[in-house]
């Protein structure tokens, strides 16, 4: 194990090993924040930025409904790809932390690899096999099956099904790695008190493998909204998310401004979110414990 | 229900829903291999014939090796710088106690949550704004840049594991011994946190070669495999995907293979 050294800022060990991250991560990724905060108080004209300082470009995302039925959508196929995660995932990772024991490491392997392989490539290859005269269809064929059995390219299943695809190894990670974690004492103390297989899961796996489901679900849910690459190619962007919107408003309309505006609603929507679900679980929790 | 059957029944799920993942999981890996030795030019089964053809196309391709070349000079560039600073965040946010520790950590780690695309957004509109004011224009090296922000906190995360498991009195032994601050790097730590640098410098180099969204945003006119794949495809199909795709998983899952077996060394 090692020890925690107390340091000084004035310690040129630490400052010379912590500065390359300030610097990184304030210069380009908390300054641009704030300079997109302080763009959403502009306007455009004739595609050109008017440094006007004056809320028309909020008082335009709060009267128009279309934007938030688009969060809405947006929200809603976030925490649906996030319950379809942990459902396939959780069997995955606690037979990766109990039982897969003897090729563990050639299931990580497998699974890692398909998970960092380039997205666009994977995605594009579901096209191929979702096609209407895909290999989905093609293979069902071969064995009997009417023709165009397989229809929901273009489809929001279709999306959905690439957001999982795309997402469900970041629960399959932080669920192996909290179940690993568990002491297994813990369990034969629950046989020896007489609970069964599922008394003692349901006592003592579940609610002590819960740090990695919330971390999964979290990141799950933040990264799914930002999602653009299985709306538009899977989804074939007939029902626009969120972050197809964006990119619109800054591609075709180039209104940097809304576009800002829209990014900055949609980031500290899906924060509140999150923050309203951990609470709720908190209070839960303090409730149980009186 | 007697404890070896429930056991057994605890076993099949197990394994099938494990079956079931790596199925789904390699669904779309497998129908790109696969028809990447398509003889025809559309993307319909059954297939024509079974050739090479489209290998041999991809290298006469020079938007394709293009795309590769940019791809590869980005993750090259990507891995070097993002190891190095994770690195040396990975070792302060474990081993040092310092006043603004929770904000260093959350400052390191916040990237990873943020969605690629909006991060991708934010900063074309931070390197719009510089570049009017410095005159540059998105390229390769904002790309890069991107590339970074993203990636340092994955490679923070995984040399953090390491240093976590690190034995600290070595490093008091060589000093004791008169080895120089530096010394002690170069001949103990460095050594000693070497499988986490190099399986992190191996995904930070995955993460970059594979990254779309900042890529998108970022890269000026530049393209590499991914948008030069996305914007393809938004236009139609062609043989030529399947095989690039073919070419870019072997070296893939070779990578893959050897941070495994660092990280169990």
């Amino acid at each position: 194990m090692s020890d925690a050294v107390t340091r000084n800022w004035s310690d040129p060990a630490l400052l010379l090993k912590a500065l390359p991250t300030v610097l990184l991560q304030t210069a380009c990724f908390v300054a641009p924040l704030i300079m997109t905060f302080l763009l959403t108080f502009q306007r455009t004209k004739n595609f050109q930025l008017q440094w006007t300082w004056d809320l028309w470009t909020w008082s335009d995302i709060f009267s128009k409904p279309h934007y938030w039925t688009i969060l809405g959508h947006t929200l809603f196929m976030g925490l649906a790809c996030v319950a379809l995660c942990l459902l396939i995932a959780f069997p995955v990772a606690y037979g990766l932390a109990t039982r897969f024991k003897a090729i563990e490491n050639e299931i990580k392997v497998l699974i890692t690899f398909a998970f960092i392989t380039d997205a666009t490539l994977k995605i594009y290859g579901w096209v191929l096999f979702l096609d209407k005269n895909g290999a989905a269809n093609f293979l069902l064929m071969e064995v009997g099956f009417p023709p165009d059995m397989v229809t929901f390219l273009y489809t929001d299943w279709a999306t959905l099904l690439g957001l999982v695809y795309s997402l469900s190894a970041f629960a399959i990670f932080t669920i192996y790695l909290s179940i690993s974690n568990i002491d297994r004492s813990l369990i034969l103390a629950a046989y020896d008190a007489g609970a069964g297989k599922l008394r003692a899961h349901w006592e003592i796996t579940l609610p002590l493998c819960k740090p990695g489901i919330w971390a999964g679900s979290i990141l799950i849910f933040l990264l799914s909204v930002g999602a653009f690459l299985e709306p538009k190619v899977l989804g074939g962007g007939k029902s626009p998310m969120s972050a197809e919107l964006i990119r619109q408003t800054f591609e075709t309309r180039v209104n940097w401004p809304l576009g800002a505006a829209l990014t900055l609603v949609l980031m500290v929507v899906s924060i509140f979110i999150v923050l309203l679900f951990t609470r709720m679980i908190s209070i839960k929790r303090a409730g149980l414990a009186s | 229900m007697t404890a070896t059957f429930e056991n057994r029944l605890i076993d099949i799920i197990l394994w099938s829903s494990l079956a079931a993942i790596l199925i789904f999981f390699y669904i779309p890996i497998f129908t790109l291999i696969a028809f990447s030795f398509q003889e025809g030019r559309f993307l319909t089964l059954p297939f024509d014939g079974i050739s090479l053809r489209w290998y041999g196309e991809l290298f006469r391709n020079s938007n394709a090796l293009d795309a590769l070349w940019n791809s590869t000079i980005i993750a090259a560039a990507t891995t070097i710088i993002a190891t190095v600073i994770g690195t040396m965040a990975a070792i302060v946010a474990v081993r040092y106690r310092f006043r603004g520790l929770k904000a260093f950590q959350l400052l390191a780690g916040a990237p990873l949550a943020f969605p690629q695309l909006l991060l991708g957004i934010v900063l074309l509109l931070w390197f719009s704004v510089l570049g009017r004011a410095f005159n540059f224009n998105t390229g390769l090296i904002t790309a890069i840049i991107g590339h970074i922000v993203y990636i340092t906190p994955f490679a923070t995360v995984i040399v953090a594991v390491q240093v976590h498991n690190f034995d600290a009195t070595v490093e008091d032994a060589a000093r004791d011994c008169g080895a120089d601050s530096w010394q002690v790097y170069r001949y103990v730590t460095i050594p000693l946190l070497w499988p986490g640098i190099f399986s992190a410098a191996i995904f930070a180099f995955l993460l970059s070669w594979g990254n779309f969204y900042l890529t998108y945003s970022l890269a000026g006119s530049a393209r590499t495999i991914p948008t030069f794949i996305f914007s393809g495809i938004a236009i139609g199909s062609s043989p030529l995907y399947p095989a690039i795709a073919t070419v870019v998983f072997i070296p893939g899952i070779l990578l893959v293979i050897v941070a495994s077996r660092l990280r169990r060394a």
